[in-house]
C-alpha cells in the first residue's frame, strides 16, 4: 500500500506548473556554477528586459490557446504596429504617448479583423492567420517599402525601454500589469473561464448561454491589442522602428504557452504556466551565453548559445511533452484501473 | 460541379493571372525562362504533395521548411564526400523518411497535437543544422547538377518526375485503399477505427511520407545548381502550407485533391513574377500572398456554412 | 513536508550568488567581443579568421557572437551581455544603426571601448569605424564596373539581401546617385531581395532577365546573390550578354568567374578587416589609438591611415578572371 506521502509527491510532479519550477531551479543552479556573471543584478535585470517583447506576447496568446484557437499574426502585427508608431511620431509629429496608445488601438482592430474571419465567418484559426501573418507584415513592408525605419525618439520615451524604475526595468512593470490584468480575466471573471469552456467543448457552452462569438472575439482582439503594447515596448528599447520588427516572436510565443502547459487543443491550462514557461525559456536563452569556460563542438559554448538554446527548446519541448501524455496515460490508467476495483465483488480493501 | 468547385475557382484565378500577364506584359510568356520558372518551382510542388496528405490527414507539419535543409545539406556532403550522385539521393530520402518517422511516432503513438510536435522538431533540425554547417555555402562535385545530364534534359527530368507524382498521388489518393485510409482518418479517426482502419498506423505512414516526398524534392532543388546552401528550406512551410489551402485542402481534414495541390501551388508562386513582369515593386508580395490566402478561406467559408457559433 | 522542502529549496537559491566557481580574469589579458552581422554569413565567419590572427598576436580574449538571421534586437542583447561580462572592447558590425547605437551608448557609458567594423553605428556611440572602403566607395565602385562592363548604356538591375538591411540600402543609395551624376544612358529598372537565399536570387535574377529583355546588368550586393544571378544567367543561355556584378566572396564565385558568367567580382580582403577591426578596439583600449590621430600601427598591416574617424582599409578590390586564383576565402 503506497504511503501517502509518495502519492503527494506523485500528485506534485504531475502537476505541470511544479515540474517547470523544477527546470526554472536546475537552470539556475547550473548556469550560476558553470557560467559567469549570470546571477548578478545587471544580468538578471537583462534575462527579464529582453524578453519583455516574447511574454507579452505569450500571456497575449493564452486566452486565444484557451478558447482552442490560435494566433499566428502577432509578430506580423508588432512589425505593423512599430512602423504606424514610427510614422505617426516621425511623420505626423504626434506625441509618442498619444501615438502609443492609438497604436494598441489598431493592433485590438487587427485582433478583431481576425475574429470576425473566425467567428463570423467559421474560418479556421489557424488559416485565417496564416494570411494576416503575410498580410500584416506585408502591409508594414509596404508603408516602408521595406527601406525605411523611424528614429529619433524623444529620449523620455526611449527610457520606457532602457531605464529602471525603483530598481526593475521600466518595461517590466508593464508587463507585470498586463500579466496581472490578463491572469485576473482568465481565472478571476466569467468571461475568462469561458475561455477554457469554448475550449473543452464549443457547442456546450453555446447550450450553456455563454455568448461564444463574442467572447472568442474578446480573446482576439486582446491579443491584438498586446501585441500593439509589445510593439512599442520594442521601439523604445531598439530606439528605432523598422518593418522586420517581431519576425518570428509567434512561435517563440506559442513555445512558451505550450512549454507552460496550456493544451494546443484548448479547454485547459493556466496563466502561471505560460508564465514560468516564458521564464524558463527566458533563462535558457541568457544563461547559455553566460558560459565561456566550457566548450562545446570545439566552441566556448557562448559562442553557440542561440543554436544550442534553439536545439535544447525543441528537446525541452518535447520531452514536456511527451512526460505529459506519458502522466496522463498513467493517470487514466490509474482511473480505470480504480474504477474498476470499485465495482467489483470483493469489498474489503487492503 | 459543387464537389470540384474550389479547384474551379483556382483555375480561374490562375487563369485570369496568366491572361492578364499575356495582356499588359506579353514577354512572359518565353519558352526558356518558362521553363526554367517552373523548374525552379518544382521542389516546393513535391514538398506541398507531401503536407497536403498530412494536412488531409488532420495534422500538420510546420517543421518542413527545416526537413528540406537538412535533406539538402545531407544529399550535399554525401555527394562532397566522393559517393555517387544514387547514394546521395538514397540519403536524402532516408534522412527525411526518419525526420518524418519522428514526428510519426510523437504524433500518431503518443497522441501529441502536431503543431506542437512539429514546431519542436522543426527548432531541433534548425538549430543543429546551424550548429553542424554555421551557413556556408557547399559547393557540389561535378556531375550532380542536372543529375550529371545537360540542362535541357535535366530540366525536363526535374519537371516530368515532379508531374509525374502529382498525377500519380492523385491516382493513388483516389484509387489505392492506402488513400481512402488516408481521406477517413482526416474526416473522423474515431469512426475510421470503427471501420476497421487503423488511424494510428495511417497517420505514422502519411508523416515519413511527407518526409520522403521532402526529400525528393531537396534532391530536385540540388541538382538545379552546383552549389547549395543550408537555409535553402526556409520560408518552405508558409509557401506549401498556403498553397495547398489555397487549392482547395482543409485544414480540418478529410478533403483536398492534388491537382487543387498543383494549381494553388501554381497560383501563389507566381505571384512574384507577375510582380516583377508588371514591373511593380517587389514589397507588395507579402500583402498579396497575404490576401490570396484569406481569400481562399473565405471562400471556403462561405461555401460551407456551418454554424458553429 | 511540502513546506520543508520549500524552504530547503530557497535556502540552496539564496546561496548561489555567492557560490561560484572560482575564476578570476588574468588583469593584463583585454578581452575584445566581435559583433557581426550574422553568425551565419560567410564573411563574417572569415573576418572572425582575421579577427583570432590579430587577437593571437596581441595575447587577447577574443570573444564571437552574432545573430543567426539578422534579429535586430538580438545584437542588443549580446552587446547588453558582453556589458555584464565587463569586455575591454566591442567591435561591431552594425544591422540597425539606430537601435544599436542605443546599446553602444550603454557599453560606452560602462567604460568598454567601443569601434564598429563593415557597418557603421551612429558617431557619437563608437570611437572609430573600420572601413574596409566607404559605402560611397563601395556604391561607386559597383555602378563604376558594371558601367564599364555594359558601355556605360543600357538598363540595370540590383539584386539585394532583404529590403530593411541598413548598409545593404546605404550602398543602394550610392549606386543610384553615381548612376545619376555620371551615366545618364543607363537605368535602374528593378531592385529585387533574395532573402539571402542564393535560390531566391537565382529565381529573381530568372525573372528579371525575362520581364526585361534589354537588361544588360545585374548587381548583386549581397553576397549570396551573386552565384545564385550567375546560375541564373547562365541557364539562360545569357552569360556574357547580360554582366554580373556583385559583392561577394571569392570562393563562392570562381568556377562562374571562370567561365566567364560573372565578369567581377568586388570585395576587399575579408581577413583584413576582421584583423584590423581587433588591432584598432585594442589600440584604442590601450591608449595608443586617440582621437584626432593620423595614423596607427596595425600589426601585420604596418601604418593605417586614419582619417577623422574612419580607418580605411583601403579600395574595394576587384576579383577577375586573371586575379581571383590568388585568394582562398
Amino acid at each position: 500500500m503506497p504511503s501517502s506521502r509518495s502519492i503527494s509527491l506523485k500528485l506534485l510532479l504531475a502537476r505541470h506548473e511544479v515540474v517547470l519550477v523544477l527546470v526554472i531551479l536546475v537552470e539556475v543552479v547550473l548556469f550560476q556554477l558553470l557560467g559567469r556573471n549570470f546571477l548578478v543584478g545587471r544580468n538578471v535585470s537583462n534575462v527579464f528586459r529582453h524578453s519583455v517583447e516574447i511574454g507579452l506576447l505569450a500571456v497575449a496568446m493564452t486566452p486565444v490557446i484557451l478558447t482552442g484557437g490560435i494566433d499566428l499574426s502577432v509578430g506580423s502585427m508588432m512589425g505593423l504596429c512599430a512602423v504606424l508608431f514610427g510614422m505617426m511620431v516621425n511623420r505626423l509629429g504626434m506625441d509618442p504617448w498619444f501615438a502609443s496608445l492609438a497604436v494598441v488601438g489598431i493592433g485590438a482592430l487587427g485582433g478583431g479583423f481576425n475574429a470576425v474571419l473566425i467567428t463570423r465567418l467559421n474560418l479556421p484559426p489557424l488559416i485565417v492567420t496564416l494570411g494576416t501573418f503575410s498580410l500584416f507584415r506585408g502591409l508594414a513592408e509596404a508603408l516602408t517599402r521595406g527601406a525605411e525605419s523611424y528614429s529619433g525618439f524623444p529620449p523620455s520615451f526611449l527610457a520606457l525601454g532602457n531605464s529602471d524604475f525603483a530598481g526593475i526595468p521600466a518595461q517590466v512593470w508593464i508587463f507585470i500589469g498586463v500579466a496581472v490584468g490578463i491572469w485576473l480575466l482568465v481565472h478571476r471573471t466569467t468571461l475568462g473561464r469561458s475561455f477554457r469552456a469554448i475550449g473543452f467543448a464549443p457547442e456546450g457552452a453555446r447550450y450553456a448561454g455563454i455568448p461564444v462569438a463574442r467572447n472568442t472575439s474578446i480573446a482576439y482582439m486582446i491579443a491584438g491589442a498586446v501585441a500593439g503594447i509589445a510593439a512599442v515596448i520594442l521601439v523604445a528599447r531598439l530606439g528605432e522602428a523598422r518593418a522586420n520588427a517581431g519576425i518570428g516572436y509567434e512561435l517563440l510565443a506559442i513555445t512558451a504557452v505550450v512549454l507552460g502547459g496550456v493544451s494546443i487543443f484548448g479547454g485547459s491550462g493556466t496563466l502561471a504556466g505560460t508564465l514560468l514557461g516564458w521564464v524558463a525559456l527566458a533563462i535558457l536563452n541568457n544563461g547559455l551565453t553566460r558560459i565561456s569556460d566550457y566548450r562545446i563542438l570545439e566552441q566556448p559554448v557562448a559562442s553557440v548559445a542561440r543554436e544550442l538554446s534553439g536545439l535544447l527548446t525543441g528537446l525541452l519541448l518535447l520531452t514536456a511533452l511527451s512526460l505529459g501524455a506519458l502522466t496522463k496515460t498513467l493517470a487514466v490508467r490509474r482511473a480505470r484501473k480504480q474504477s474498476l476495483s470499485d465495482t467489483s465483488p470483493n469489498l474489503v480493501k487492503s | 460541379m459543387n464537389k470540384y468547385f474550389r479547384e474551379l475557382t483556382v483555375a480561374i484565378a490562375l487563369a485570369l493571372l496568366l491572361l492578364s500577364l499575356a495582356i499588359f506584359a506579353p514577354h512572359f510568356f518565353q519558352a526558356q525562362p518558362i521553363i526554367s520558372r517552373l523548374t525552379s518551382q518544382m521542389p516546393a510542388l513535391v514538398a506541398a504533395v507531401g503536407i497536403a496528405l498530412v494536412i488531409i490527414s488532420r495534422q500538420i507539419d510546420i517543421s518542413i521548411g527545416a526537413q528540406f535543409s537538412m535533406c539538402a545539406i545531407v544529399a550535399g556532403v554525401t555527394a562532397s564526400a566522393g559517393f555517387p550522385l544514387g547514394m546521395a539521393i538514397l540519403a536524402a530520402l532516408v534522412t527525411g523518411a526518419l525526420m518524418g518517422a519522428v514526428n510519426g511516432v510523437l504524433v500518431a503513438y503518443l497522441g501529441l497535437p502536431s503543431i506542437v510536435v512539429t514546431l519542436a522538431t522543426m527548432v531541433t533540425w534548425q538549430e543543429a543544422l546551424r550548429l553542424w554547417q554555421q551557413g556556408r555555402l557547399l559547393a557540389l562535385p561535378n556531375g550532380i547538377q542536372w543529375f550529371g545530364l545537360s540542362q535541357q534534359v535535366g530540366q525536363m527530368v526535374v519537371i516530368s518526375v515532379a508531374l509525374t507524382l502529382v498525377v500519380g498521388a492523385a491516382w493513388a489518393m483516389k484509387n489505392l485503399s492506402g488513400g481512402r485510409q488516408i481521406y477517413a482518418t482526416g474526416t473522423d479517426a474515431e469512426a475510421a477505427r470503427l471501420a476497421g482502419i487503423d488511424p494510428k498506423r495511417t497517420t505514422f505512414r502519411v508523416f515519413v511520407l511527407m518526409g520522403l516526398l521532402t526529400g525528393l524534392a531537396a534532391v530536385l532543388n540540388l541538382v538545379q545548381s552546383p552549389q547549395v546552401q543550408p537555409n535553402c528550406g526556409d520560408g518552405l512551410d508558409l509557401k506549401t502550407i498556403a498553397a495547398v489551402v489555397v487549392g482547395g485542402v482543409a485544414i480540418s481534414g478529410g478533403r483536398g485533391t492534388m491537382w487543387g495541390v498543383l494549381l494553388g501551388m501554381l497560383l501563389l508562386a507566381n505571384v512574384n513574377p507577375a510582380l516583377t513582369h508588371f514591373h511593380q515593386p517587389p514589397y507588395w508580395e507579402k500583402a498579396i500572398q497575404g490576401l490570396v490566402i484569406l481569400l481562399a478561406a473565405v471562400a471556403d467559408g462561405l461555401r460551407s456554412r456551418k454554424t458553429k457559433f | 513536508m511540502k513546506h520543508k522542502t520549500l524552504i530547503a529549496a530557497v535556502a540552496v537559491i539564496a546561496t548561489l550568488p555567492f557560490i561560484s566557481c572560482s575564476k578570476s580574469k588574468s588583469s593584463s589579458k583585454i578581452t575584445i567581443a566581435l559583433l557581426p552581422k550574422s553568425k551565419g554569413n560567410q564573411y563574417f565567419v572569415t573576418c572572425e579568421k582575421g579577427a583570432r590572427a590579430a587577437a593571437h598576436e596581441l595575447n587577447a580574449e577574443l570573444k564571437f557572437d552574432g545573430p543567426i538571421n539578422s534579429d535586430p534586437a538580438k545584437q542588443n542583447e549580446i552587446v547588453e551581455n558582453w556589458i555584464t561580462d565587463g569586455v575591454d572592447v566591442i567591435a561591431a558590425a552594425c544591422e540597425n544603426k539606430d537601435s544599436i547605437s542605443t546599446a553602444l551608448k550603454k557599453a560606452q557609458a560602462a567604460g568598454i571601448k567601443v569601434v564598429t567594423y563593415d557597418a557603421d553605428a551612429n558617431t557619437d556611440a563608437r570611437s572609430f569605424f573600420v572601413n574596409q572602403a566607404t559605402a560611397q566607395g563601395i556604391g561607386e565602385q559597383l555602378m563604376d564596373t558594371a558601367a564599364r562592363l555594359t558601355g556605360e548604356e543600357g538598363e540595370f538591375a540590383i539584386i539585394t539581401g532583404t529590403l530593411t538591411a541598413s548598409n545593404l540600402n546605404e550602398w543602394i543609395k550610392y549606386i543610384k546617385e553615381r548612376n545619376a551624376a555620371k551615366y545618364p544612358n543607363m537605368k535602374l529598372v528593378d531592385i529585387k531581395p533574395c532573402d539571402d537565399q542564393k535560390d531566391k536570387a537565382q529565381q529573381e535574377a530568372t525573372n528579371l532577365l525575362s520581364a526585361y529583355p534589354n537588361l544588360k546588368a545585374i548587381i548583386g550586393v549581397c553576397s549570396p546573390a551573386v552565384p545564385g544571378t550567375a546560375e541564373a544567367v547562365k541557364q539562360a543561355g545569357k552569360a556574357g550578354a547580360v554582366k554580373v556584378l556583385g559583392l561577394g566572396l571569392p570562393s563562392e564565385n570562381k568556377a562562374y568567374v571562370k567561365e566567364g558568367v560573372t565578369q567581377a567580382v568586388i570585395l576587399w580582403n575579408v581577413e583584413q578587416l576582421g584583423y584590423l577591426s581587433v588591432m584598432a578596439g585594442a589600440a584604442v583600449a590601450k591608449g595608443e589609438l586617440v582621437a584626432g590621430a593620423k595614423e596607427f600601427n596595425a600589426g601585420k598591416l604596418g601604418k593605417i591611415e586614419v582619417v577623422g574617424d574612419n580607418i580605411v582599409l583601403g579600395k574595394p578590390f576587384v576579383f577577375t578572371k586573371e586575379n581571383i586564383d590568388q585568394f582562398d576565402f
